[in-house]
């Protein structure tokens, strides 16, 4: 089945999406919960500089574990690979006459494809983790880092149940078919020779190493059989106890929602056992390399050490919720699932997967380790891009960006090419539907018949500032002098917003300038692996705006962010003035200007607010936009304000039929309450919804908050 | 009334389903112990008693030293587990629990150290909660000397 059918199907699967609906929303609450007793940010920090430092000592980690854990009893060994991984775990098997293994969950055992290789060999492998047993007897593969078996429904593992016992079982009572698990599974603990478990934590200080569980089977696999081995990649390495225990502060409130789980084991040696035939526990630590040390010098994606397999980064993502993680992943599931299977495993199966990243950073908000997951994923974008030679799109936009002029030649010719299907009402139309095929979810909006910069050489007398001092309610001593970059979507077909913007700076008495130089923020052709060309047109950008403003204000969230955060990274010293003075228009009016309701005639709208990806996570910026619409108008809240709306830049082309859930989403959401409008501060969400609540006939206005601001001006 | 370490243990313990038994001293917990025993051994349950080193008021965890192989499955096999905790054991938070760690895994032998949160659980059906899976399906805390 190719990748897009099986997304079909996902997204048809009920309960899968009642499922993972209710637990995105139920996930978010409990981990609010627990994470308010604590400080999460300098946790996070705290974890990932550890992890970063681990990574760059992690030869020195590992020989020091290697010693102190050997001093203790424990065989340490160390697999450069998956096959040898494998080879050394069914040797240990063979050398202690095993014939029965129990598990428990590890996620490094997934990785080498552990069990099929031991039950090749004649021994008999049993999960004893629920989930991880629930999939063995399905003969899947986990659909989640932290909870295996969360695409079945409860009928599903009765059945299982059922062929497995032969016994009657239960369909509803979930609780009695936890009891059939531990009645088939404590005589197979007791039988078991071996066990194996994965490790979440390898201390190097004292050769320890800590498993995190809350079922209880860890620790049966870890005390009763007469050999243990616990498998653990090399990324697992930590100096000391207080890193380890400071990571577990994190681990279980990111995981599940729980402070701790029910056990934390830390096992430093070989204890007493009463069935081995020396009285002590056989223990053998298998440490995997499989890349990570390559991985470890690499610099952008040495980060990948900081994760502690929460799984946080699959329960926030918008596209996992709605297709599972058999669609958004192939051993690790989420975003870092992404990264791994390019990383460790499957170059193929990581090409059909990262591009359906759409890239809207709600797992790195949540990352234990603050790992920048939606950079990674880019990356490999590019670096599958690069391979494969440059895609036709690339080169059209490479060519037709690279020089501002023959960009917005290329525009104006497009909008005379639309000219027989440009609805009044700015969006296309006189056009069957059919012909947009999976697209045709949203209407599409049409170019401007004046774009903004044609509508700025005309200079309207909205533009006249009608005051040379400032009269906010809190004046400034000073007349602020700003440049505005429009971006390509606002500047060609939004530019009534940044009419309505500019109606909000003429008022307030702010001096704008808006240099005609300007082009493309250069965001999508990162997204196309065209960095050259991106870094051209910043390199343009940069050199437009070397007058001396207070600020450089966009209404475009996307832009704002790319041109503070790549812009900065990326061409260093060269933009770092640049990058300082650009603002998201929310914040310039908050912050800046410190517009409160004093300064507008309250609107009687009702006014939703959908938080940009780009806005309230890539930029931060939560308040200021809240505090306008209530400052202008009233502010109705509406559930899940910071979910993505789905629109993603090319992402919605490659895969419309997610695209169109998210955006039905947000708009059930935005229409729960009695809202007259939707406001936001980005054109990217504003073609989706727009477009959506057109084509779905929604009544609800979609408005930029410089539109509510504008509307709300007193008279002058 | 500020709220104590102990008080906060007791909040959290009973947040991860553990039932806490706060008693005065340790007659009276021999005294708890046996009664629980009666109780659950009346109904057919094994019951397993151990001490915790120390416990960590931040989680509501008991921090069990088990080298000892039978003392572990004493906390594992049967379906109804008593941990008794001192009251003056309890530590703030998990990283405060790092120095009490280290002397268990520095004093020249293997060794094996439970953190323990309620009784074990699983949501993985349906992720509806599931108390006693593989391990105890109930926890009892007796803290010695919890409240005045």
């Amino acid at each position: 089945m190719s990748y897009a059918h099986e997304i079909e199907a996902a997204l048809k699967d009920g309960f899968l999406r009642r499922t993972l609906d209710k637990f995105a929303v139920e996930y978010r609450a409990g981990r609010d919960r627990v994470f308010a007793e604590v400080d999460e940010r300098a946790l996070i920090q705290r974890i990932a500089d550890v992890k970063d430092d681990a990574a760059r000592h992690m030869e020195e980690l590992y020989e020091k574990f290697r010693a102190e854990a050997e001093k203790r009893g424990a065989v340490v060994h160390r697999a450069k690979d998956a096959a040898e991984a494998r080879e050394i775990i069914a040797q240990i098997a063979k050398e202690n006459d095993v014939h029965k293994i129990v598990k428990s969950k590890s996620m490094t055992a997934e990785e080498i494809g552990l069990n099929a290789h031991l039950e090749a060999a004649g021994i008999e492998v049993n999960e004893t983790d629920l989930g991880e047993w629930i999939v063995q007897l399905r003969h899947e593969r986990p659909s989640h880092m932290v909870m295996p078996a969360i695409h079945l429904s409860r009928g599903q593992v009765a059945d299982e149940f059922e062929k497995t016992t032969g016994r009657a079982q239960d369909h509803e009572d979930v609780q009695k078919l936890v009891k059939t698990a531990r009645a088939e599974l404590r005589p197979k603990f007791h039988a078991a020779d071996m066990g194996i478990s994965g490790a979440n934590f390898l201390v190097a200080e004292t050769g320890a190493f800590a498993i995190v569980t809350n079922e209880g089977n860890g620790r049966l696999v870890n005390t009763l059989p007469r050999v243990h081995v616990a498998l653990a990649g090399l990324d697992k390495l930590v100096p000391t106890l207080d890193d380890a225990l400071t990571a577990l502060q994190v681990l279980p409130r990111n995981a599940t929602g729980q402070r701790l789980t029910s056990y934390v084991t830390f096992i430093d040696g070989a204890t007493a056992c009463a069935k081995s035939p020396t009285g002590r526990k056989i223990l053998h630590i298998v440490l995997l390399d499989n890349g990570r040390a390559d991985l470890a010098r690499d610099p952008l994606f040495s980060q990948i050490y900081r994760c502690v397999r929460c799984g946080a980064c699959a329960n926030v993502c918008p596209v996992f919720r709605l297709v599972g993680g058999h669609r958004m992943g192939h051993v690790y599931v989420g975003a870092i699932g992404l990264v791994l299977t390019y990383l460790y495993h499957d170059r193929a199966a990581a090409k059909k997967l990262c591009p359906n990243c759409v890239g809207c950073g709600a797992c790195k908000d949540v990352c234990s380790g603050g790992i920048d997951l939606p950079r990674l994923i880019q990356e490999i974008r590019a670096r599958f891009a690069k391979e494969d030679g440059e895609p036709m799109v690339s080169r059209l936009a490479r060519y037709a960006m690279r020089k501002r002029t023959t960009f917005h030649r290329l525009l104006k010719f497009m909008r005379f090419a639309q000219k027989p299907f440009a609805g009044k009402d700015g969006f296309v139309r006189h056009l069957p539907m059919a012909l947009f095929g999976k697209q045709g979810f949203k209407s599409l909006p049409t170019l401007a018949k004046k774009s903004f910069r044609e509508l700025w050489e005309k200079r309207g007398s909205w533009l006249v500032v009608r005051d040379s001092e400032p009269r906010t309610a809190n004046h400034e001593p000073r007349t602020t002098k700003i440049a505005l970059f429009a971006g390509c979507a606002l500047d060609f077909s939004l530019p009534h917003q940044l009419v309505a913007a500019m109606k909000v700076f003429a008022h307030f008495g702010v001096e704008v300038e808006f240099p005609m130089e300007q082009t493309c923020c250069g965001l999508p052709l990162v997204s196309l692996g065209e960095k050259e060309t991106a870094l051209d047109v910043a390199r343009q950008n940069v050199a437009a705006f070397a007058g001396e403003y207070d600020a450089i204000v966009t209404l475009c969230a996307s832009c704002a962010s790319h041109l503070k955060h790549w812009y900065a990274a990326t061409l260093g010293a060269e933009a770092e003035a640049f990058s300082a003075k650009v603002m998201d228009f929310s914040s310039f009016v908050h912050d800046k200007l410190g517009l409160t309701e004093k300064d507008f005639a309250r609107l009687d709208w009702k006014v939703a607010y959908h938080a940009s990806c780009h806005l309230c996570r890539e930029l931060g910026v939560k308040e200021a936009p809240r505090a306008l619409i209530s400052a202008a108008a009233h502010y109705t809240p509406t559930p899940e304000e910071e979910s993505c709306c789905g629109f993603g830049g090319s992402w919605s082309m490659k895969f419309p039929a997610i695209s169109k859930e998210l955006m039905h989403k947000k708009l059930d959401n935005a229409c729960s309450g009695d809202a007259t409008h939707l406001a936001l501060d980005c054109p990217g969400c504003t073609i989706q919804l727009r477009g959506g609540a057109d084509r779905e006939k929604r009544t609800i206005q979609v408005v930029h908050v410089a539109e509510v601001l504008a509307a709300a001006l007193p008279p002058s | 009334m500020q709220e104590t370490t102990a008080d906060i243990f007791i909040a959290r313990a009973e947040a991860a389903a553990a039932q806490v038994h706060v008693v005065p001293d340790e007659a009276a917990a021999e005294r708890e112990v046996e009664s629980i025993r009666a109780e659950k051994g009346a109904a057919g349950g094994a019951v397993g008693v151990v001490r915790a080193a120390k416990g960590i008021a931040q989680t509501g965890t008991c921090i069990v030293v088990a080298d000892d192989e039978a003392l572990r499955l004493d906390t594992m096999l049967p379906e109804v587990s008593v941990i008794l905790l001192d009251r003056a054991d309890i530590l703030p938070d998990l990283p405060s629990a790092a120095p009490f760690l280290r002397e268990q895994q520095t004093q020249g032998r293997a060794s094996y150290v439970s953190f323990i949160t309620g009784p074990s659980r699983t949501a993985d059906i349906e992720r509806v909660s599931a108390i006693g899976v593989h391990g105890p399906l109930e926890l009892h805390i007796v803290l010695i000397g919890g409240r005045p």
